[in-house]
């Protein structure tokens, strides 16, 4: 059994060769992970909110922030961004809310931002599984790559 | 000094909302013991006031599926009330308000959805009103809902909103105690930090 390493919230990790990544019950928040399969080196981040503001210096927290400062560690570990192959989950909406404040779209505006910055780095998301209504624990499998989500109710599904 | 994060507040007011919370629970447990017509405590309750990882471990397992309850304020409060149930608690309410044996989280039907969301209604109502005699603010409430996943999701929106200012979320928890048994439930009242500001003010309480 692989090891597994748990990722929190507002957190990233990063492991090579082998081992589980994990990331439990995401809400609105997106989990992203990365992988560059040529040296087997994976990363999963679980962000919480679409911009960084600047007084904060949880950079993790952020789509932005937590995006590039995961893809600063990565290529110091050996990645190359055209090899980096990106999946993400979460973004759900799970409750409808009308109130002030626009937390009822968090989690959209989560899935957009995390794509947008993505996009602006030159990455391409590879396989989603975001929005509905539902909490998401998404896994990544440093040694073959493979992302699992798994969902209360529902079968267990591969991107 | 005005409150501008959770972890900011002294002794004195969380002493207050640990008030507020109790109650809150008190009216709470007298609304739910003549609806279940059982024997209903409250417990104690406890303000926490935790890191977002933190917060989640001490709930429970964040793949735990419960049952929750949320309502927005607005008005003079803004922010809002989440009420959480594990299978334990809501397979007890059930029970007891249906005649039903155990059912499933993930296989509610319509009914037994209402009469949760309504024992929600009633504990969170509960808390506002407590809230509002106290105070003399008014708040207006959104109408229920029902939210039935992993706790960890369900608990992404009260973090999301307190995010942008905090690492961290006040917790008000009390546990109820239903003819006996101990029930573990959640109780989270969340104003946003502004009010959290009007309703020390309105206390009298001046940092």
């Amino acid at each position: 059994m692989a090891k597994k390493i748990s990722v929190g919230i507002a957190d990233m990790k990063i492991a090579r060769q082998e081992g589980e990544l994990i990331t439990y019950a995401l809400g609105s928040c997106i989990g992203v992970a990365f992988y560059d399969p040529m040296i087997k080196l994976g990363a999963l981040l679980h962000i919480m909110l679409p911009e960084k503001n600047m007084t904060d210096s949880n950079v993790f927290k952020y789509a932005d922030s937590g995006v590039r400062e995961t893809l600063r560690k990565l290529q110091a570990f050996g990645a190359t961004k055209g090899r980096l192959v990106c999946k993400i989950a979460g973004g759900a909406k799970m409750f409808e809310m009308k109130g002030p404040g626009g937390l009822g779209n968090i989690g959209e505006r989560n899935a957009q931002n995390v794509k947008r910055v993505l996009m602006a780095e030159g990455l391409r998301v590879s396989s989603e599984d975001t929005g509905a209504n539902y909490a998401r624990t998404m896994s990544l499998d440093v040694a073959t790559g493979k992302v699992y989500i798994r969902s209360a109710g529902r079968p267990e599904r591969m991107l | 000094m005005a409150i501008s994060r959770y972890e900011d507040m002294n002794e004195m007011e969380k002493d207050i909302l640990k008030e507020i919370g109790s109650i809150g629970g008190g009216n709470a447990a007298t609304a739910l013991s003549s609806l279940l017509s059982a024997k209903v405590n409250m417990l104690v309750p406890r303000v926490e006031i935790l890191e977002f990882n933190e917060a989640l471990n001490k709930l429970g397992d964040p793949e735990e599926v419960v049952a929750a309850v949320m309502v927005e304020m607005t008005g003079e409060v803004e922010g809002i009330m989440l009420f959480t149930a594990p299978g334990e608690f809501t397979d007890e309410v059930v029970f007891r308000m249906l005649g039903k044996a155990k059912v499933s989280l993930m296989e509610l039907d319509e009914i037994d959805i209402s009469v949760l969301t309504e024992i929600g209604n009633i504990v969170i109502s509960s808390y506002i009103n407590a809230l509002s005699a106290l105070t003399g603010v008014a708040v207006e409430l959104s109408v229920p809902q029902l939210a039935v996943n992993m706790l960890g999701g369900i608990m992404s929106l009260p973090m999301a909103m307190m995010g942008q200012h905090s690492d961290r979320i006040m917790m008000v928890t009390g546990e109820f105690d239903i003819d006996g048994k101990a029930l573990k439930s959640g109780m989270l009242l969340l104003p946003d930090v502004k009010s959290l500001n009007i309703l020390m003010k309105k206390l009298g309480v001046d940092s």
